[in-house]
């Protein structure tokens, strides 16, 4: 999923997804993110929007990202899967004002992790946003019942976000584009130890072979 | 001044636009008019449709006077006021489009009741209204040539100049609508200019005005209770969207000055700028545009450098050369120097005056130019507009009462492609989509009144308590109705909570999740919905829906059956190869698969990626061919923008897709439709698609373990 290095520049593809139930702000979130404007009422989703977002990450790296804002119905869910292959990273966002949503957004990873992984086999990194914190408050027992969560589930960490207040919109991205970044290294260095062993192999079996 | 002919040629084509459909601003302004009390109570009969028209004929008629024109122009403007009224359902459609994908209404039932949609654009109108009367105020050469216009209300004029008590009943009358233009309703407006007229006689000498402007050669005019709504009306529609503002506003000036007539036009003019009426006529000092001046200040801050600059004019008569100044240039220039700077040279103020005479010449030039487009626009509409008046009287009067033996002939046929005209729109959709599920009015409101028990009973409760998983989705697709209808639409805002629609559409969806509960609600078809409700009446809206649902297509779709989307997918693959090889390659090797589009376009019937007044005429054909149509226009849509999609990589592909442009052509995208032939090697789209039904069986008797997601 990465470019092509030129003079040290290298550019990187990341396909993003932003999962959830519906309704929870998932549509607002890449809005903000991407657009930095905020609607009270967009359109339903259906199928998925695609945004993209490029980040100079430093002087030598850029990353695209392509956001995947997948419709939130249940109902829809199997129909969405499809969309999951290949991606490299999720935000799963819950509704800080609707309970039952956090375990609509557990569901969301469980079925992530069910369908991608990455090429060592482990699970992609996933962030939980813990959206429209504009209107509520975490309160210090939620805030270790989600480290916890976080733990258990396997996601690399949570923020609380507001879409509509702008409230750790870059952070929780760029988090997560941090992870996607570092796996994609490991990745890289991995596959060139692979080649390695396989050329040791290789020029290994070239002298037996004579 | 302006240029009166393309003014009027504006407004003639303006009355002609959007001529058909019914009575629903009239019967809107009746409603207000009735509403706004005492002209009815004192005993006059709430006006007719046809008085308000007639009272229309008159503005338009005091405005060519005015302007020039001859009579046989005014005949033809006469000719087309038959069908002047439902205008207002294409003024809902401009001004709801903030957003113009999904903005246009398809006809104008919008306008039937008060609601946030319908005083929005009352609001609008006032404004403009507003504006129009400062224009006519601070422009001198508009009251200029009023004043020498002769209207026999001179006499009048001066009364009204006179009595400047500004605790005058007028004065409150005129802050009424002044905080009308602030944008408040309909309704208010229309009172607070009924409180006008019925106001004015309570001081004496309005009584005499009244008396003296009442024209005896002109007896339409002797309702009084109709002249507000007449400038109303006459500003309305100068106010249509398409116009050139600056020309069309001194039109209106001229107009509603010219009339003489107490509307909120007067109360304007007396109170606040009589003064200055006088003053301006000898010179046409300060163009003051937009801004309401507040009342007491800055009418003096221009008086005063109105006297300043008629001193230097005398001097300098340069600028009465030019026969005709373009408001864009002329607008907000102080014409003299400021008294604190030294005097320019001879030679300086020479040049000056020539470049500004060669601005104003260029300005000139390209608002003629700009003036003759839209010109040439108007008549391409007014065309078009025609071409629906006619297609609406066929329709009416010969296919619809011989609907079976007609609907399958060439030339219906071909009239269909083409567009139904909006009101006929609903009904044609009705008897095309058919009645299989028997579903009749009394069928809907058992279910409807089902469905709100159930929600009933969803509130007591709270939420997804019940034990079985059935109920707890049912529950969360009533919830989710809710969610979904604010999101349909929003520029619209009529289905939003508080909005028209809301609670139709909410009733709609719900009836539906309890009349197939082994569907329910899936997200999409709140669009669905939505357009029917904009084109039917709440129950045949939802046999419409019902049924429509029920076709094969939809029923894969809405039931979520991935196998058979699939299918359809891959049908749509076979086409799409056929008729644009290279975009399919070019897709192809993007990895870009049609279900990122296509479970957009097919869940919401286009209604949610396409400007809304395109997705009905995509309607028209869907319900005249079917399933087949729908793939059809998602070609048609690929082949429009083919040339700008081979330029896109996987990202931006995907992305213009799911959200095509707003100004989406529709003649275009027919022709590109129409250029699309549902023909593969031989085979019609059924056959490919039932050819791949047929793998479909082999592959699972092959494979049984395929599952159905």
């Amino acid at each position: 999923m990465s470019g092509g290095a030129e003079l040290g520049f290298t550019e990187h593809l990341f396909k993003v997804l932003v999962i959830g139930d519906h309704k929870v702000g998932k549509t607002s979130f890449v809005k903000r993110y991407v657009k930095n404007q905020f609607y009270e009422e967009l359109k339903t989703t259906i199928g998925v929007d695609f945004s993209m977002k490029v980040i100079d990450w430093d002087s030598h790296t850029r990353v695209r990202l392509q956001l995947w804002d997948i419709a939130g119905q249940e109902r829809l869910r199997g129909l969405n899967r499809v969309f999951f292959k290949r991606s490299s990273g999720a935000l799963v966002v819950y509704d800080m004002t609707n309970g039952s949503t956090l375990d609509g957004a557990l569901n969301w990873k469980h079925e992530l992790d069910s369908q991608v992984m990455l090429k060592n086999g482990r699970p992609i990194p996933a962030v939980l946003l813990a959206n429209k914190c504009d209107e509520t408050k975490v309160c210090r027992r939620n805030a270790s019942l989600l480290e916890k969560l976080c733990q258990e589930k396997g996601f690399i960490g949570w923020f609380q976000t507001s879409a509509k207040e702008n409230i750790n919109v870059d952070e929780a991205a760029k988090f997560l584009v941090k992870h996607i970044l570092q796996n994609n290294e490991e990745s890289v260095k991995e596959e060139e130890q692979n080649m390695q062993i396989n050329l040791k192999q290789q020029s290994k079996s070239n002298s037996t072979c004579c | 001044m302006g240029y009166p002919p393309s003014g009027v040629q504006k407004s003639s084509v303006i009355s002609e636009h959007c001529g058909h459909s019914v009575d629903s601003p009239v019967k809107l302004m009746v409603e207000s008019s009735s509403s706004g009390g005492r002209g009815a109570e004192e005993g006059r009969p709430p006006p007719h449709i046809a008085d308000v028209i007639d009272s229309k004929e008159n503005t338009v008629q005091g405005m060519f006077s005015h302007t020039g024109t001859t009579q046989g122009e005014k005949g033809q403007l006469h000719s087309s006021q038959d069908h002047e009224v439902p205008e207002s359902c294409d003024k809902v459609q401009h001004q709801t489009s903030n957003q113009p994908c999904g903005a246009k209404l398809p006809n104008g039932h919008a306008v039937k009741s008060s609601h946030p949609a319908g005083s929005y654009l009352n609001s609008e109108d006032n404004c403009v209204i507003a504006n129009g009367e400062l224009l006519a105020d601070s422009r001198g050469g508009a009251l200029d040539a009023v004043a020498s216009a002769p209207p026999p209300q001179d006499a009048s004029e001066d009364q009204t100049t006179s009595s400047e008590d500004p605790k005058d009943a007028r004065n409150s009358v005129f802050n009424n609508t002044r905080s009308c233009s602030e944008g408040l309703s309909l309704r208010t407006f229309s009172s607070s200019t009924f409180l006008n007229t019925d106001s004015a006689p309570l001081s004496p000498d309005d009584d005499e005005t009244f008396s003296s402007s009442d024209r005896p050669d002109d007896p339409s005019f002797t309702d009084v209770s109709l002249k507000p709504r007449n400038t109303y009306e006459s500003s309305r529609r100068q106010s249509a969207p398409d116009n050139i503002p600056g020309v069309l506003s001194v039109a209106v000036a001229d107009l509603t000055l010219s009339q003489r007539k107490h509307g909120i036009s007067e109360i304007f003019s007396r109170n606040l700028f009589s003064r200055k009426q006088r003053e301006a006529q000898s010179a046409p000092g300060w163009k003051l545009f937009g801004k309401v001046p507040l009342r007491e200040s800055p009418p003096k801050d221009s008086k005063t450098i109105q006297q300043e600059y008629e001193a230097k004019v005398s001097k300098s008569g340069q600028r009465k050369n030019l026969e005709f100044e373009p408001l864009s240039t002329t607008a907000l220039i102080l014409e003299d120097r400021p008294a604190n700077l030294p005097a320019k040279s001879e030679e300086e103020a020479q040049r000056h005056r020539q470049e500004y005479d060669e601005m104003v010449a260029e300005a000139k030039k390209r608002e003629l130019k700009e003036a003759q487009k839209k010109k040439k626009q108007m008549k391409e509409r007014f065309k078009q507009e025609e071409s629906i008046v006619n297609a609406m009287v066929v329709w009416n009067n010969e296919i619809l009462p011989n609907w079976e033996s007609m609907r399958g002939t060439r030339r219906v046929r071909d009239l269909w492609w083409q567009g139904l005209p909006p009101n006929v729109r609903g009904k044609v959709w009705s008897l095309a989509i058919g009645n299989e599920m028997n579903i009749t009015s009394d069928l809907y409101e058992i279910f409807l009144s089902r469905a709100k028990e159930r929600w009933k009973s969803f509130r007591e409760t709270g939420s997804e308590m019940e034990s079985d998983a059935d109920s707890a989705d049912r529950e969360s697709s009533l919830d989710l109705i809710k969610l979904d209808i604010s999101r349909t639409f929003p520029p619209l805002f009529i289905f939003q909570k508080g909005g028209p629609y809301h609670d139709l559409l909410h009733s709609v969806l719900g009836a539906y999740t309890c009349y197939r509960p082994d569907v329910g609600y899936v997200q999409g078809m709140s669009f669905i919905a939505a357009v029917l409700i904009l084109n039917l009446e709440e129950a045949e809206a939802f046999i419409a829906f019902t049924n429509l649902l029920n076709k094969p297509c939809q029923m894969a779709f809405f039931r979520v059956d991935h196998e058979l989307m699939l299918k359809y997918f891959a049908a749509f693959e076979v086409f799409f190869e056929e008729n644009l090889p290279r975009l399919f390659n070019h897709f192809k090797s993007s990895n870009l698969t049609p279900d990122l589009y296509l479970i957009d376009w097919i869940f919401t019937l286009y209604t949610k990626s396409l400007p809304l007044d395109v997705a009905c005429r995509v309607w028209d054909v869907f319900c005249r061919d079917g399933e087949e149509f729908l793939f059809r226009t998602g070609l048609g849509i690929l082949r429009l923008y083919e040339e700008v999609l081979l330029q896109m990589d996987f990202i931006h592909i995907a992305q213009f897709l799911t959200r095509l442009p707003e100004d989406t052509p529709s003649e275009r995208l027919f022709s590109c439709i129409a250029n699309t032939q549902m023909i593969s090697g031989n085979r019609k789209w059924t056959q490919v698609f039932n050819a791949l039904l047929k793998d479909k069986e082999m592959e699972k008797s092959s494979s049984p373990t395929v599952k159905n997601s």
